[in-house]
């Protein structure tokens, strides 16, 4: 199996480099036999691909340590979930796993399109094959997950402990579903530069792709935040680490797209923007893949990640520089009809929004790079973290918030006074209320005290602003059909799901908003060597050492628990136990983390270290509102998923507004 | 026509310069200075008081737990030529023991000690499963493995917002 695995890599790498080049003559020499058997490579590929990933995974299930890679990842005791879960434990089978997803998406955005989209089809194929060529080369020639050992091993070493929990099964797929995801609409806007078949067609055809590698990769940043929460143990649940900015990057830039393309699809304008930021969230994900592999940004890695590290960077060159050209040569066609008119109006908002998105994203880049632009610069390595981040993001973040309750209320083109009035006068007196409201509760005493407060201000505001929306929609069906409350709401929502089905996404932004702002001003932590009986204060809790458990689990397991009594008000609330596993061959224990959840806030515990007397030092955090983050997750999920519920209405509204624009070509006041 | 243009321009404009001002701002006022311990030992004297990063070696036998207080720690890291005096308050990594290669954040006073507020500590090859996945976890610096922070003197950690 494994030779045949490695073969099959083989012909995958040579039949798409058949494609890319048979799809580009065909098409110029007009060849049509040449055409048809190009169409036939996505798919060959793919299985291919298939072959060789199946191939690794029977290697991993059967505990095939003859390959190095399941060697170095598996050993026979770990469970078949953890054995199916290495195969992306490393960067060699993480590439393997990229390319079954890259082709995969290849092959049904090819069966989708081969009949509807012939004039764009062979060029977005073409891209999306010399994307798969450059991973399958890494694979064949760099990074071969198939690589034998001469005289296999008895067990293998075994994944990473700190990566064997069921996160690592879901975490890495949803991030990979995400950033692979991009690659469609990737290809689809090159294959309409250059074709110059610049009109929205390739932005239809793309919409439901960015939309659904935007779900993944939200998702996916959200489960690695979860995944820090409950299992790392440190308290928190984002750090600004490098990679963690590179898959934030992305996701940033992917929903300033999303935003402005619909100013695109209605008014034919910012038509050059969105090409460039659909190419921008491409190479945000090629340039986050080559932080994580090359180690550059951190410097600590082994020579043999370095070198893959410069295929990515070179590879990245290439891109930027093929974007950049094409958009310049394409710039003339990329024309806009229509122009902005006036600061208060929907256009302008949207404009706004990308600003600050992308005002995020790249504060994000230049920290992240800025160790190895101030070395190359100045010569002396300087370094940013969290607080870096949290000054610049942070009033950013809270600007956008804002835009998130004023864009969708206010008017096209122009907003007058009178339609000011009517949209915002009732958000802006449940703001001001609630800020009355919370003033006597909330501590004002530093930075992060002052804008949380202004957070939980605008978070009021923008819920206002959007309820307002579903409660005038509501109230004109329940008038016009008769319809109890809820069935109008959800007609409502179902007959309008893009628009609806935002601003469901925007709610569970604003309980993010929320969550962020509770945790990170009002949380506070504490931390004692503690001995038995002995207690730590914090806020109205008492929390009181008891017992320390020692465990044999498994052969290969151990634990460690420490038997905690949390007390509020002299009663007994919660017995938590925090922990240490062991595990064998590894000296760094790992920590499992005991949390009490709550929506008020989040009891969080630690057992840091023990010593021979039974005494451990035990760290509390109390974090305010974190479920919010968890719940606006899910919240966002949801919308998403009704956004891009497939939608006749949609189409047929569609072309009622191209004919209408075709006929009077004046834009359309809502 | 040509107005409205502008207009929009200017806007735009003044977000993005917004925007610059507060990055730069916030380099200047957040960023720490990534030393070796020889680096650092040779121009000292400039440094003294601003927000640094250290890395070094633990030097074998250096480690003092104060008596009394479990969490106070005295140690000192070294590299080829130098060698610097570390007092850290708070849980120590599991992996912190002699010979171990480690990062600390901080301050460094007049007199040459280094005042800790973070203590990292590297890790063995074992663990480059983990970055290799993509998954780099917070408050795991990269080869670190291991990150407690102690928010000891404000002016040397500004309090973490949002």
């Amino acid at each position: 199996m494994n030779d045949i695995g490695e073969f099959a890599l083989l012909v995958a790498l040579a039949t798409a480099l058949y494609g890319c080049v048979s799809y580009i003559m065909a098409v110029r020499g007009n060849r049509v036999d040449l055409y048809l058997s190009a169409d036939k490579t996505p798919l060959i590929v793919w299985g291919c691909v298939a072959i060789a990933s199946a191939a690794l995974w029977r290697a991993f299930l059967t505990d095939d340590f003859s390959l190095q890679y399941v060697w170095a990842y598996s050993n026979r005791e770990m469970g078949t979930f953890y054995k199916i879960a290495s195969f992306w434990g490393g960067q060699k089978g993480s590439l393997l796993f990229w390319t079954f997803l890259l082709t995969t998406y290849m092959s049904v955005a090819y069966l989708q399109n081969r009949k509807k989209n012939v004039a764009l089809m062979p060029y977005a194929m073409t891209v999306m094959l010399v994307i798969v060529v450059f991973f399958l080369f890494l694979l064949n020639f760099s990074t071969n997950p198939f690589e034998r050992i001469p005289l296999p091993p008895e067990d293998g070493r075994g994944l990473n402990p700190l990566l064997q929990n069921y996160w690592m099964v879901i975490h890495p797929p949803t991030l990979y579903l995400g950033y692979v995801g991009f690659t469609v609409p990737f290809a689809f806007a090159m294959a309409a530069l250059i074709t110059k078949n610049l009109d929205d067609g390739w932005i239809r055809l793309t919409r439901k792709w960015t939309l659904l590698a935007w779900f993944f990769l939200c998702l996916g940043n959200l489960f690695g935040a979860a995944w820090a929460y409950v299992e790392l143990g440190w308290g928190g649940y984002w750090a600004w680490d490098p990679v963690e900015n590179a898959a934030f990057m992305p996701l940033l830039v992917a929903t300033a797209y999303l935003h402005s393309v619909m100013i695109q699809e209605k008014k034919d304008m910012m038509k050059v923007w969105n090409m460039s930021l659909v190419l921008l969230t491409f190479v945000m994900t090629i340039f986050g893949t080559f932080i994580t592999r090359s180690g550059l940004i951190q410097s600590v890695h082994t020579f043999d990640e370095a070198t893959l590290g410069y295929f990515f960077l070179g590879f990245l060159g290439v891109v930027i520089a093929i974007c950049t050209t094409l958009i310049i040569k394409r710039l003339p066609l990329l024309k806009s009809k229509n122009e902005l008119d006036s600061f208060l109006s929907r256009e302008s908002s949207f404009l706004f929004n990308n600003l600050l998105l992308l005002g995020i994203a790249f504060a994000t880049f230049w920290g992240t790079i800025f160790p190895i632009i101030s070395e190359a610069v100045r010569g002396v390595k300087i370094t940013v973290g969290p607080p870096f981040y949290n000054q610049v993001n942070v009033p950013i973040g809270l600007a956008l918030l804002a835009l998130i309750g004023i864009g969708p209320l206010i008017a096209w083109r122009r907003a007058t006074l009178s339609n000011l009035k009517k949209n915002f006068v009732k958000p802006v007196a449940a703001a001001l209320v609630a800020g009355a409201a919370l003033f006597p509760f909330l501590p004002l005493d530093g930075r992060a005290d002052i804008l949380a407060y202004i957070a939980f201000i605008l978070c009021v505001f923008v819920m206002g602003c959007i309820l307002s929306e579903f409660f005038k929609g509501t109230a004109a069906r329940m008038d016009l059909h008769e319809e109890s409350p809820l069935a109008a709401l959800s007609a409502l929502t179902w007959r309008n799901k893009r628009r609806y089905g935002g601003y469901v996404v925007h709610i569970g932004v604003v309980l993010i908003f929320a969550g962020i702002a509770g945790s990170q001003a009002y949380g506070t932590h504490d931390q004692k060597h503690l001995q038995k009986g002995e207690s730590i204060q914090i806020r109205d809790y008492t929390v009181t050492y008891e017992r320390l458990l020692a465990k044999e689990e498994t052969s290969i397991k151990s634990r460690v628990i420490a038997q905690l009594g949390v007390y509020r008000d002299g009663r007994r609330v919660w017995t938590g136990n925090p922990e240490k596993e062991f595990y064998k061959g590894s000296n760094q224990p790992v920590s499992e983390v005991d949390v009490l959840s709550s929506w008020k806030e989040d009891v969080y515990l630690i057992l840091a270290d023990f010593t021979e007397d039974e005494a451990a030092t035990i760290k509390v955090y109390i974090n305010p509102m974190v479920s919010w983050i968890w719940t606006g997750g899910w919240v966002i999920a949801f919308g998403t998923v009704v956004c891009m519920w497939p939608d006749r209405l949609e189409e047929r509204r569609r072309v009622m507004r191209q004919k209408k624009q075709d006929a009077a070509f004046s834009p359309a006041q809502e | 026509m040509i107005n409205k243009k502008a207009k929009f321009i200017v806007g735009s404009v003044l977000i993005v310069s917004a925007i610059a001002y507060l990055i730069s701002a916030g380099i200047s006022s957040t960023s720490q200075y990534f030393f070796t311990v020889d680096e650092l030992m040779s121009q000292k004297a400039s440094y003294a008081g601003a927000g640094l990063k250290v890395k070094g070696t633990v030097v074998d036998g250096s480690i003092i737990r104060d008596p009394n207080d479990y969490l106070k720690v005295n140690f000192s890291i070294a590299e080829k030529t130098s060698n610097l005096k570390v007092v850290y308050q708070g849980v120590t990594p599991d992996m912190f023991a002699d010979g171990r290669e480690v990062v600390v954040e901080g301050t460094l006073t007049k007199e040459g000690v280094f005042h800790a507020n973070t203590l990292l500590t590297s890790c063995p090859s074992k663990y480059e499963a983990e970055k290799e996945a993509g998954k780099m976890h917070p408050g795991t610096l990269p080869g670190y493995e291991s990150k407690e922070t102690v928010p000891e003197s404000p002016a040397a950690s500004p309090k973490t917002t949002i």
